[in-house]
């Protein structure tokens, strides 16, 4: 029988936690949000979106990785790659990812 | 590629222009006023409005392929030889869901090309209505923007935007869906379009480049890890000065090669699975990695915590995204990569002993383009010296667009590249199918240079039918078919990893391609000797209009170096 190798870089490292997301009120943002969340390797616990004052968006989610190179850091950069994309943020965490 | 600033005028200019005008000559004039001369495109029922009034832009050219991916693949040939946006048009359903690979394709490589397809009409949207797919929704991971018009007077402005997008930073496709409806409403409105609002820095911070100016210094054995970004981001004469400033030695991937011309003094060769193996161990070794426009894809990593395990890490890159993303990085400069390597200046690395190390090595492992397999002493072709002789009789300045399998690997080690821009090649999708419709795209772009096509006998029936349209425009391609009757990377990899079990990769029941091409009236012919590769080879370059060179060569014959997946660059296997 043939063992399931997996690269242990990759395994799940049981990162979680929440992201602001503030998006453009714009077609298809908040799917592309979501869709990228999932796609980096990342399951939802909770979603929360609210309409903001100035007509943008904010999207709270909790999030737990199922496997990959996973860093949160990168992934708010991920998000904010994605045009209509404001911004993408940790919540609840003082520490933010360094330049150098 | 448009500046925000010109953009800005663009909108002004757009939104002045009041006439009476349908969606789809709107959609037509504003892709005319963005400097687009060529489009690949397919007709269709949902794309008719827009065909209908084609003709009256002048200025724009229409390809007609014969396969919707061929448009896009064609599409981004012409985007990849010209340094242009490319284009491509096909209409809803299956049109639009046969785009989805080259969109994946133009993805995954960063090139830009604007997408454009017809849609059902806004009402039926939803209904599941006769050639209905969401292709919003089906691209939306393979995009960096796309848009459903909505209404006619936004196609001025979200034009622009398309382009602007896919040409700005890191560039990549962007997909226009437009409805029938909204194609054929007339409007006077022209709706003004927000400002683009991300632009990204123009370069990394003087304090980093400080920084990663010291780990130059003070590092015993640098090394350059260059790629794509390096083409992308107009940083090629940026880096060569910085390389013959330094002294440091450079490894490529795919996607870079050509940064530095192959026979460059500091260049090692290209890295990854099937890279030679004196840049492979130079990467191993070196104890600071300075990585420009790569990304470390596992295809040139291998097992990525064995990759450069002693190195620190400079990381120039214009997407921030990539930055720590697979390997945590010392110093970071995001971007502009032309300006970042303009700006680092080190002095020449104290390396001597490295460079010693690293240039006997490469002395010692050149190509002695003998091949391995006993059978072809008796005259058959060896696919990498026909590719290497080839590479050197034909003018620097030619382009060579490849397929993917082995013989892309092959193209790799052995041909010949002075720019980044000649080597058009699938890389990080690894499209089959690829190099024929990316060649006339190509060619198109760049009429006055010499376009290769190097294809093998699996990936060339993936689009075989673009023959039809070199013959239709009269495009003088030059296709090399590498023919091993077999899916031959494959094969290898069954030969090698599953103890010769060859399931499904025989192709020997393949048609005669001389036949095929000369039934779409293109000229071919077929060689099975070593010695028929000169004439063959100059009967090709001497061709004035597309030309086919068939070229039977050994089932048998492997690419090597070669990594297994999933192991260290350190443990290549040789033939």
């Amino acid at each position: 029988m043939v063992e399931l190798q997996r690269d242990k870089t990759f395994e799940p490292s049981g990162v979680h936690g929440k992201l602001k997301i503030v998006l453009h009120d714009v077609s298809g943002t908040l799917i592309r949000a979501l869709g990228t969340i999932e796609r980096r390797g990342y399951d939802y616990r909770d979603v929360h979106c609210t309409q903001r004052v100035d007509g943008d968006f904010d999207l709270l989610v909790h999030i737990e990785d199922t496997g990959g190179p996973n860093n949160l850091d990168t992934l708010c950069k991920q998000l904010e790659r994605l045009y209509n994309v404001v911004s993408a943020e940790k919540v609840g965490r003082r520490k933010h990812a360094e330049r150098a | 590629m448009t500046t925000a600033t010109q953009f800005e005028r663009q909108q002004t200019k757009i939104l002045a222009n009041r006439e009476p005008k349908s969606g789809a000559l709107l959609l037509l004039e504003s892709i005319a006023a963005q400097g687009v001369d060529t489009i690949f495109g397919y007709p269709g029922g949902a794309i008719m409005p827009v065909y209908d009034v084609l003709p009256k832009v002048t200025s724009l050219r229409h390809i007609l392929c014969r396969h919707e991916q061929g448009c896009g693949m064609a599409a981004i040939g012409y985007a990849r030889a010209t340094g242009k946006t490319g284009t491509a048009f096909a209409t809803s359903g299956p049109g639009a869901t046969n785009l989805v690979t080259a969109i994946a394709d133009a993805y995954l490589d960063s090139v830009p090309v604007v997408f454009v397809t017809g849609q059902v009409t806004s009402d039926l949207m939803g209904t599941d209505a006769f050639q209905e797919v969401d292709i919003f929704g089906i691209t939306l991971p393979i995009v960096k923007h796309s848009y459903i018009a909505r209404d006619p007077a936004d196609l001025p402005g979200m034009v622009a935007e398309a382009y602007f997008i896919a040409a700005e930073g890191r560039p990549g496709p962007v997909l226009i869906d437009l409805p029938k409806d909204v194609a054929n409403a007339l409007t006077t409105e022209r709706h003004k379009w927000r400002p683009y609002p991300k632009i990204k820095p123009e370069m990394g911070q003087s304090d980093y480049i400080s920084k990663a100016e010291d780990l130059i210094k003070k590092s015993k054995k640098p090394l350059f890890y260059i790629g794509g970004g390096i083409a992308q981001g107009d940083g090629v004469q940026e880096l060569r000065d910085l390389v013959d400033r330094t002294n440091i030695p450079v490894v490529s991937t795919l996607k870079g090669l050509g940064s530095l011309p192959s026979d460059h003094p500091s260049f090692l060769g290209m890295l990854g699975m099937h890279g030679l193996k004196a840049a492979n161990y130079a990467v191993q070794e070196c104890d600071l990695l300075i990585v420009a426009g790569a990304r470390f894809d596992d295809r040139a990593t291998g097992k990525l915590d064995t990759f450069a395990p002693n190195a620190k890490v400079i990381h120039l890159d214009i997407d921030i995204a990539e930055i720590n993303k697979l390997r945590k990085t010392d110093v970071y400069l995001d971007g502009s990569l032309k300006k970042n390597l303009a700006a680092l200046n080190p002095g020449e690395a104290q390396c001597e002993n490295w460079r010693h190390i690293c240039f006997s090595r490469r002395d010692e492992h050149e190509w002695d383009y003998k091949s391995p397999i006993e059978n072809m002493k008796t005259g058959g072709v060896y696919a990498p010296k026909l590719l290497h002789d080839l590479s050197r009789r034909v003018d620097r300045s030619a382009i060579i667009t490849c397929d993917v399998g082995q013989h892309q690997m092959w193209v790799a080690q052995h041909c010949y590249f002075d720019n980044p821009k000649d080597h058009i090649t699938s890389g990080g999708l690894g499209t089959m199918g690829f190099g024929l419709p990316a060649g006339l795209g190509a060619k198109l772009g760049a009429p006055n240079r010499t376009v290769i096509t190097v294809s093998g006998d699996g990936s060339i029936m993936m689009n075989i039918q673009e023959l039809a349209t070199l013959f239709r425009y009269d495009i003088p391609l030059k296709i090399v078919l590498l023919d091993n009757s077999a899916l031959g990377m494959v094969r290898q990899w069954q030969e090698v990893f599953f103890e010769k079990n060859y399931s499904e990769v025989n192709l020997d029941d393949n048609p005669d391609f001389a036949m095929v091409a000369k039934a779409f009236q293109i000229d071919a012919f077929t060689i099975t000797k070593g010695d028929e590769v000169d004439d063959g080879i100059e009967r090709l370059l001497s061709a004035t209009g597309p030309i086919l060179m068939h070229v039977k060569i050994d089932t048998y014959e492997n690419v090597w170096p070669l990594v297994p997946p999933g192991r260290s660059n350190a443990d290549m296997m040789e033939r």
